[in-house]
């Protein structure tokens, strides 16, 4: 053998958390995005706590600028919105709602999408069929989707989720679809059915880790989409509701007030913009991370 | 490992039988999946293969002789045909029972770098046949992977990673300890080394050979390269066009090849010599479309000796005198080939093999 005489290498950890984390000490981007996103969901989970303020309370002092531009109030740091509520305090609400309903959306969406494309591309029998399926929900915009829902379900946070996974499903599986057929036709997959695995076994070992790596790039990508559809969902009146806070309709309700108190739609735009950049690059990082053959060793 | 490999007794039945084997593949076009043509990949293979035994099964490429190894597994399901696996029908298993069976049936694969899953490490691969056959608990894995890994002749260190970590010979010898894992009878090689270097080859050869002494096993050997056939096989099949055209023993197939095809292909066949050439009866014309194969015999459009006969009536493999099966009316009126007319060897290339023989010496 070539390498029996080469040292035996230090036995490799089976644990995946340690490479993991020591590649992404390694990869400085990846660090800031993955620091700053634990930052902003830190900071949405510890909302009730962390906020000065009650985000729903109005006061008479609206349209308050930030702290750092002049005729600000020592007391709100990022300034109030047009009803004189404090911006920091609904920031922190909006964040953690726009967070729990992209990420409901793209593990509902995603999961159900990845399990159509799974068996489609396994059981080449339903495939016409799951992808004909998938053809409808695709041609149903997703804000159409909304408004249907809003008339059955009632409009609220619900009623998006729900609709932001049903837009999800015919991309997620798509793209599961396409990269499982080119993973159907490796040997490996032939050798695990001649070793005598059951379907279960090779669709979730062989197939689903083979094609993993694709599929959650798409969906962090996709993360960034949701939270947009779901502002405009909400600008829309079909999502969350005012009083209640959720940064895409905090965004909208600011566009009134864009040219003399701008803070209020660019403090939520630019919390989005950081949200879904972070996860786009972070999605990125973890691509390679999840893939042994790009894993540094 | 080797205390379960039953000793073969004259009673018992071949290990593996199979009879009239088919598959035809229906290649459909345009949006309704209309019917094009009928391939006829494999057209009613029979043959039988004892225990301990080398079948080799050549031809060129695109003649069936993948999809009969994969046929004989089930991993893809016959049109027609019989198969019995140690006398047992393995047509009429159901799902569950096929899966047991496949303890003793297993495949290496050609493409060394295609056939382990990568997202798995090497002791994850070959643990899942011992855990899914129920010949090791999860205890046990560690002390077994090392036991296969060291038959192959890798080390214990090699079973964390992963398979890309590994070269090309490397990862058929992962490749082979898998299918040891399960201690089968019957190894299905489907061209186990012609992915490798030369160098490469003969190893994983010698180490194929090796592990069947030391475990019985039986090879369905699927290749291309005759030279390596010649080095491991007992019996050849020669197949042509989805069917067998000759199959005969080792030394019979090579010493005196019945049917023209198998004289061509051994007659194309390089001399593992320098300065060696023999004068080549050249193969005329391309491999038929198996979507259109010519009537009667399917070599006839190629053949040197073919006759009016040829392109009429298909010939049936049938056995001669001394046991060999060809499928070739003129089996016996064909002259044997003329022994290998070599030219002269090269001169310059002779002195040198002489110096570099003194200078061993």
């Amino acid at each position: 053998m070539a390498d029996a005489t080469l040292p035996a290498a230090p036995a490799r950890r089976r644990r995946i958390a340690s490479p993991m984390l020591r590649r992404i000490l390694r990869d400085r981007l990846a660090l800031a995005a993955a620091i700053l996103l634990g930052l902003i969901c830190i900071a949405a989970i510890l909302a009730p706590w962390l906020a000065p303020f009650d985000p729903y309370n109005t006061t008479r002092r609206p349209f308050v600028p930030p702290r750092w531009s002049e005729g600000s109030l020592p007391q709100y740091w990022l300034g109030t919105d047009g009803q004189g509520r404090d911006m920091l305090s609904r920031l922190l609400y909006g964040t953690r709602l726009t967070l729990v309903m992209g990420l409901a959306s793209v593990i509902v969406g995603g999961g159900i999408g990845a399990l159509f494309g799974l068996l489609s591309a396994y059981y080449r029998r339903i495939d016409p069929y799951v992808m004909r399926f998938a053809d409808i929900l695709l041609s149903f915009p997703a804000i159409l989707l909304g408004l249907a829902l809003a008339a059955v379900v009632g409009p609220g946070l619900t009623a998006i989720v729900i609709a932001l996974s049903i837009a999800t499903i015919p991309d997620v599986a798509r793209i599961t679809r396409s990269a499982a057929i080119v993973v159907m036709g490796q040997d490996y997959m032939e050798a695990g059915r001649a070793v005598g695995l059951s379907d279960r076994t090779l669709i979730w070992r062989y197939l689903a880790l083979n094609c993993l790596s694709s599929v959650f790039v798409f969906l962090t990508l996709r993360f960034g989409q949701i939270i947009l559809i779901g502002a405009a969902l909400s600008f829309l009146g079909l999502g969350v509701r005012p009083p209640e806070a959720e940064l895409g309709m905090m965004a909208s309700l600011g566009r009134d007030a864009l040219f003399f108190a701008p803070h209020i739609a660019m403090l939520p735009s630019l919390m989005i913009v950081m949200i879904v950049l972070c996860a786009n690059v972070l999605g990125d990082a973890l691509r390679d991370l999840l893939d042994p053959r790009l894993r540094n060793t | 490992m080797n205390a379960e490999t039953a000793i073969p007794s004259p009673h018992d039945p071949p290990l593996l039988e199979v009879d009239g084997l088919a598959k035809h593949f229906t290649m459909s076009s345009g949006l309704l999946g209309r019917a094009k043509g009928v391939v006829k990949a494999v057209d009613g293979v029979s043959f039988t293969l004892e225990r301990g035994e080398t079948l080799a099964l050549v031809g060129e490429s695109g003649c069936g002789k993948s999809t009969t190894g994969r046929l004989i597994l089930r991993l893809i399901e016959p049109s027609a045909g019989a198969l019995r696996f140690a006398g047992q029908d393995m047509l009429a298993l159901r799902k569950h029972e096929l899966r047991s069976l496949r303890r003793r049936m297993q495949i290496i694969f050609q493409d060394p770098f295609a056939s382990l899953n990568p997202r798995l490490s090497v002791s994850d691969i070959l643990a899942e046949p011992l855990l899914l056959h129920g010949l090791a608990t999860p205890a046990e894995i560690p002390a077994k992977v090392a036991e296969l890994l060291k038959v192959v002749g890798l080390g214990p260190q090699h079973a964390e990673r992963f398979p890309h970590e590994f070269s090309g010979g490397q990862r058929q010898r992962i490749g082979v300890a898998r299918a040891l894992a399960t201690k089968p009878d019957l190894v299905v090689c489907d061209e186990p080394v012609s992915a490798l270097d030369v160098s490469i080859q003969a190893q994983v050869v010698n180490l194929l050979q090796d592990l069947q002494a030391r475990f019985g096993l039986s090879y369905l050997f699927i290749a291309h390269d005759l030279a390596v056939v010649k080095h491991i096989a007992t019996r050849v099949a020669v197949m042509y066009l989805g069917r067998i055209v000759e199959l005969a023993d080792k030394t019979t197939l090579y010493g005196q090849p019945r049917h023209p095809y198998t004289q061509a292909l051994l007659a194309a066949a390089p001399l593992p010599s320098p300065g060696l050439r023999r004068e080549r009866p050249v193969l005329q014309g391309d491999v038929p479309s198996p979507l259109n194969p010519p009537s009667g015999c399917t070599f006839h459009p190629r053949c040197p000796h073919a006759q009016a006969r040829c392109a009429a009536e298909q010939p049936l493999l049938r056995r001669l005198d001394d046991g060999a099966q060809v499928a070739c009316h003129f089996a016996e009126t064909i002259p044997a080939p003329p022994p290998i007319p070599l030219s002269p060897e090269n001169p310059v290339i002779a002195r040198r093999f002489a110096a570099l023989g003194d200078a061993a010496a």
